[in-house]
């Protein structure tokens, strides 16, 4: 084992699974989650939401409203009629103004369903229509962006000025829905002058600054408490606030508790999406077929409003050359303003986009070089110390090689690679992938300020109190396994509930693969202070914020230098089999090995593994959403079609062991690595099994089949 | 109309609209919320009960038509010796992560268990293939349902 | 608040049917999807609805002569697990949606739901299937293929109820079904294609033709079969019976597929099985 980091004195042992300590009562049917409780006296939510895609509202006409029912709208908001993200352009509720099909108008709610239905038929708006952008085109034409960033490294002019020739691809990819399994869903309360919310949630500090912004009243005004959560992905890092401000809007006015519980139609119709990208990748090549240069411009639709599009951007825009070090590159990254639907939070973050571009354009070039795939993109693969597209450099051991050497034994990659360009129906794939773990930049400095208590208990238990969230991924186990381990107590007597803003500190969003790697860390460090500290009767807590090591540095304004601290990496393999007649294709085995520092538990990071990658195939191979004037023409789970069993084999997944300094038993972050390069691995075997070139997500047999007939 | 069933092994009557949807009377009426809706159109399986002992999606179900019939939910499931060696292979194998279709496949693995003790992977994968999860990408729910299978067999 | 029905037997069925429009329902897989309404609610049906399930008389499969019948309360999964039923038909009802929509769904149901992708439509298109329809009065028994005059539209009249599938044996040598769903279970249909032939000393006896998907109603055409009847198996012209039937097939892009998959797909696999033919 690699011992370079001062951080491995336990981690001989710390992977070894053990069961997760939610598993039972969530097999069971014991777990609760939102929608099981029963909230005596609460009403019921709906919204009412725009038909328009883009429209004054001239007026809107309200119905009579029975004794116990309520229409909440914008005149109710106290505060900032905002739901406050990044930036605050999106209304809580319609201000005169939509901006997008679904935009949220006004809140009903009342003691029965039918009750609500009734008055939301009868509602009537006036509209003036007003001509709305569907496409990045326009957008661009008319300029209406919310970002627009350049990164320059080496001097790509030259590059491009003496190269022998250029090689041009221009890859896109599709929305995609997250299909947690639990819809969305909030509850808020009016309990003793404070707005309380329950709910299905990432960011429960997220939702609480929304709402004290909107209600514009004090901190303590409002709490927030989240939920068992139903899968999140993402999901549930922006959209929780986006119907959690106007539902304390609404509590807050009529002081009765109200329960909003999406209906699956219009959690697909509503929610945030992956961003669809466009990105144009030009190579330039020298006379020994060396890469000498590369442009990139990368084109997202960010939809009506801003909501994390430039953070998402950003992401996309440091992914942009993927695990390669290449000289000279000029990036570009733009992110349009449309009247679609607004796209957000997904596992990945603007990364998918990119690594798919990248790893396929990088495929496409050794092809037309006449090179094997992977023997090219070996070459310009990043090591430690290497220049990344930021200007900063790689601070870790890169073991891709060996993480290769690994794969392809397993997979005979490199021989099936050769062999499948002549049998007729068969191919194989391959993507190499990173993810920077945890915010951007300085962002865990200056931005989220991560704080973590541990309290310790007369009885000799620990509390963890952090506000990040179980929601599937393991953190339950994972956290009370950290400190248990440096405590050397059992993992029974390590409490941790699901995060309530009333007695958690703020230690930062469950976003941006920092839980573990940042969190993580804050508590095992935690743990020693109270270890040093251990007396059997005391009860005390122990804080830990986040201080940034030294050795990053990194300029917002110019983003310039080490964009992320650490990175996870990871290789993706596809074999499939190709129907000529119907254009189908079946993967017929999966291998995946991935590098996130030292697992905490080998079967937690398996199964983040799992879902991961079978999720990332859903993205390159089935789910499919259309647009049509804003609306989406999938809007079910019968049309918008996410992987069942029967559709991929057994993922074959194993890791490569390398400590990080600052991450707990050496731990980075995976959850967002593991989605990263399925799409591209998928898209190359289809490829090589019909021995044609590909340049979308998703690959549906619809578009290969166009491919086929060009 | 007045409905008679016997859920989880207790005889229940109660006056329900016949066209309400079964998954409704089980959530609301009886509080048996392992019973879960995630698309209420069949799709994901998250409502997955045993009707007369064969596994079907509540959500699609009229009252009016299962009076005197027999369910069992994850409820009654989780208290007998199949529901336990289940419930513990599941957990054991890593099968759960968030947990929302956790319920309706230790349904589906109960039913496919009843009919087929010894399942290969392709029989356990078309057993489950109405039941959608989002997090496990499936591989450790199918070595819960045969680590179940080998630790409880003769339950069968 | 609409009514509904529980009739215990099938008199008592039509009795009611003949009293009031009314919407029969059986395993209600398709209707209470098609009627949704805010979880916790009801279902909003437009009439009464009549449901078929209590009657106990109506889940017989059993021959009468060389058919097979199939009563109007037999679900997809014992029409998939009896052995009295014809291989295609199986096969198709094996490969709907998944075990808990298919213990509940009906034969009878996927028919009078008359979808264009209605998977079990093209193997009783193609063995020629008829429904037998019942009234207080009597019965008459139809074509599927009279039966079924568009997307979601039946001549089932408002006194009736289909009670019975009638369904001919499968005297074919080679058959092939291909089911092209949106993935590879738990899948609505993109395009279906079935075909049966059976070859007797070299000689096309028989060759029925059908397919899902690819317009409002099945597509089969006895004309071209007729046509092929009697050759030997090498002599098929595989390009002139896809062209004939390029003009039959006119599908539609919607969310699930496009029009030119589906056409192309539909003639591709065509093409499979009659190569298959040929090569017997």
């Amino acid at each position: 084992m690699l011992n370079n980091t001062g951080a491995e004195f336990m981690s001989d042992k710390i992977g070894s699974p053990v069961e997760r300590t939610d598993a039972a009562e969530k097999t069971g049917g014991w777990a609760k989650y939102l929608d099981d409780y029963d909230f005596p006296g609460a009403l019921h939510g709906k919204f009412y939401r725009s038909q328009k895609a883009r429209a004054e509202i001239k007026k809107i006409n309200l119905p009579e409203l029975p004794d116990g029912y309520h229409i909440i709208g914008r005149g109710d908001v106290p505060g900032l009629n905002a739901v406050s993200m990044i930036k605050q352009d999106m209304p809580a509720f319609a201000d005169g103004h939509v901006n997008h099909i679904g935009e949220i108008i006004l809140l009903i709610a009342g003691p029965e369903k039918s009750g609500v239905l009734k008055i939301h038929s009868e509602i009537e708006i006036e509209y003036k229509e007003l001509p709305p952008v569907f496409t990045t085109v326009e957008a661009l034409k008319k300029g209406d962006l919310f970002a627009d960033y350049h990164l320059k490294k080496g001097d790509p002019d030259t590059a491009f000025k003496n190269a022998v020739r250029i090689i041009e691809d221009r890859i896109t990819t599709g929305h995609q829905e997250h299909i947690y399994m639990e819809p969305q869903s909030l509850y808020g309360s009016w309990k003793d002058g404070q707005v309380v919310m329950h709910g299905s949630m990432q960011c429960p500090y997220y939702v609480k600054h929304s709402v004290v912004e909107a209600l514009g009243c004090d901190e303590d005004m409002v709490r927030v408490v989240q939920t068992t959560t139903g899968g999140a992905f993402g999901g549930k890092e922006d959209y929780p606030e986006i119907i959690g401000t106007p539902l304390a809007i609404a509590v807050n006015k009529i002081k009765k508790p109200v329960r909003l519980v999406l209906d699956r139609i219009e959690d697909i119709s509503f929610t945030c999406k992956r961003h669809p990208s466009e990105i144009v990748l030009k190579t330039a090549v020298d006379e020994e077929n060396n890469i000498t240069g590369m442009d990139i411009d990368i084109v997202i639709d960010g939809g009506a409003y801003e909501t994390y599009s430039c953070i998402v951007l950003q992401r996309a825009v440091f992914s942009s050359t993927g695990v390669y070090d290449i000289p000279n590159v000029n990036v570009r990254g733009r992110a349009c303003r449309t009247n679609n639907v607004p796209n957000g939070a997904f596992r990945g973050f603007g990364a998918p986009q990119a690594l798919t571009a990248i790893e396929t354009h990088m495929g496409h070039t050794a092809e037309e070089i006449g090179e094997n795939p992977a023997e090219f993109k070996k070459k310009y693969f990043l090591k430690k110390g290497s220049a990344t597209v930021t200007n900063g450099k790689i601070h870790e051991d890169v073991l891709l090689e060996k993480m290769f050497n690994i794969i392809d034994k397993k997979s005979g990659y490199a021989e099936k690679s050769r062999q499948y360009r002549t049998v007729p129906g068969k191919g194989i794939g391959i993507s190499f992938y990173n993810h920077g773990c945890g915010f951007t930049g300085d962002g865990e400095q200056t931005i989220i300020k991560a704080v973590v208590y541990l309290d310790k208990k007369k009885n000799g238990n620990v509390e963890i109190l952090v506000s990040n969230v179980e929601m599937g991924q393991g953190l339950r186990t994972n956290f009370p396994k950290i400190v248990s381990r440096i405590l050397e107590i059992p993992m029974e007597n390590i409490i941790f509930k699901d995060p309530d803003t009333g007695f958690v500190p703020n230690s930062g969003p469950t976003a941006a693969s920092r839980s573990i790697m940042v969190v993580g860390f804050l508590l095992q460090e935690a743990a020693k202070k109270m270890k040093k500290r251990w007396n059997d009767e005391e009860e005390f807590r122990v804080e830990q914020h986040y201080r940034h090591p030294e050795e990053f540095t990194w300029n917002q304004e110019t983003m310039q230098g080490d964009a992320y601290p650490a990175y996870g990496w990871g290789i993706t393999v596809v074999e499939a089999e190709a129907d000529p007649d119907t254009y189908e294709i079946t993967a017929s085995r999966i291998w995946a090995v991935h590098e996130a520092g030292t697992a905490i538990d080998e079967k937690i990071l398996n199964g983040q593994v799992q879902g991961g990658v079978m999720q990332g195939l859903g993205w390159g191979s089935l789910e499919k959403l259309q647009l049509k004037e804003g609306r989406f023409l999938q809007t079910t789970m019968a049309d918008y079609i996410i992987p069942t069993a029967m559709d991929f084999p057994r993922i074959n997944s194993e890791f490569v062991d390398n400590p990080y300094p600052y991450g707990p038993f050496g731990a980075k972050g995976a959850g967002e690595l593991v989605f990263d390069g399925a799409g591209a691995a998928y898209l190359s075997a289809v490829e090589s099994a019909f021995n044609i070139k590909i340049s979308a997500l998703p690959v549906t047999p619809e578009a290969i089949m166009e491919v086929m007939l060009k | 109309m007045t409905l008679n069933i016997t859920l989880n092994g207790k005889q229940i009557s109660l006056k329900t609209d016949p066209l309400r949807r079964l998954l409704d009377i089980l959530r609301v009426d009886l509080k048996m919320t392992s019973v879960k809706e995630g698309c209420g159109e069949g799709e994901c399986g998250a409502c997955s009960i045993l009707l007369d002992g064969e596994i079907v999606n509540s959500c699609m179900i009229p009252a009016g038509t299962v009076n005197n019939s027999s369910i069992v939910t994850s409820e009654g499931l989780r208290e007998t010796e199949r529901g336990r060696v289940i419930i513990e292979a599941f957990a054991g194998e890593g099968a759960v992560q968030c947990g929302f279709c956790t319920p309706g496949m230790l349904i589906a693995a109960e039913w496919l268990l009843s009919k087929n003790p010894d399942p290969s992977d392709v029989e356990i994968r078309e057993a489950l293939s109405g039941n959608l999860c989002r997090c496990t990408g499936y591989d450790m729910i199918i070595d819960g349902v045969k680590t179940a299978a080998k630790r409880g067999a003769g339950l069968w | 608040m609409v009514k509904s029905y529980r009739p215990e037997t099938l008199k008592e069925a039509l009795e009611l049917r003949r009293s009031e429009k009314m919407i029969p329902l059986a395993g209600g897989t398709d209707l209470m999807v098609k009627f949704r309404n805010w979880a916790g609610l009801p279902p909003l049906f437009e009439k009464s609805v009549l449901m078929l399930n209590n009657i106990s008389d109506l889940s017989g499969i059993y021959s009468e002569g060389k058919n097979i019948i199939i009563e109007a309360g037999v679900t997809l999964t014992e029409t998939a697990e009896s052995e009295c039923v014809p291989a295609p038909l199986r096969k198709a009802a094996a490969q709907i949606a998944a075990p808990g929509i298919r213990n509940r769904a009906t034969l009878a149901g996927n028919i009078c739901n008359a979808s264009p992708a209605g998977d079990t439509l093209v193997p009783l298109y193609v063995l020629g299937a008829k429904v037998r329809l019942e009234n207080i009065h009597g019965r008459r028994e139809l074509l599927i293929s009279e039966y079924i005059r568009g997307p979601g539209k039946t001549v089932l009249k408002d006194d009736e109820l289909l009670t019975a599938v009638i369904v001919p044996p499968d005297t074919s040598n080679i058959s092939f079904y291909k089911k092209v769903g949106t993935r590879k279970a738990n899948a609505l249909t993109k395009v279906s294609f079935l075909g049966l032939a059976e070859i007797k000393e070299g000689i096309l006896n028989r060759i029925n033709l059908a397919f899902g998907a690819v317009g409002p109603v099945i597509v089969r055409s006895k004309e071209i079969e007729a046509k092929l009847i009697g050759l030997k198996s090498g002599e098929i012209d595989i390009d002139k019976v896809s062209a004939e039937f390029s003009a039959l097939i006119i599908p539609i892009d919607d969310q699930r597929s496009t029009a030119k998959y589906r056409k192309k797909v539909a003639l591709n696999l065509l093409g499979r099985f009659l190569t298959r033919v040929k090569e017997l």
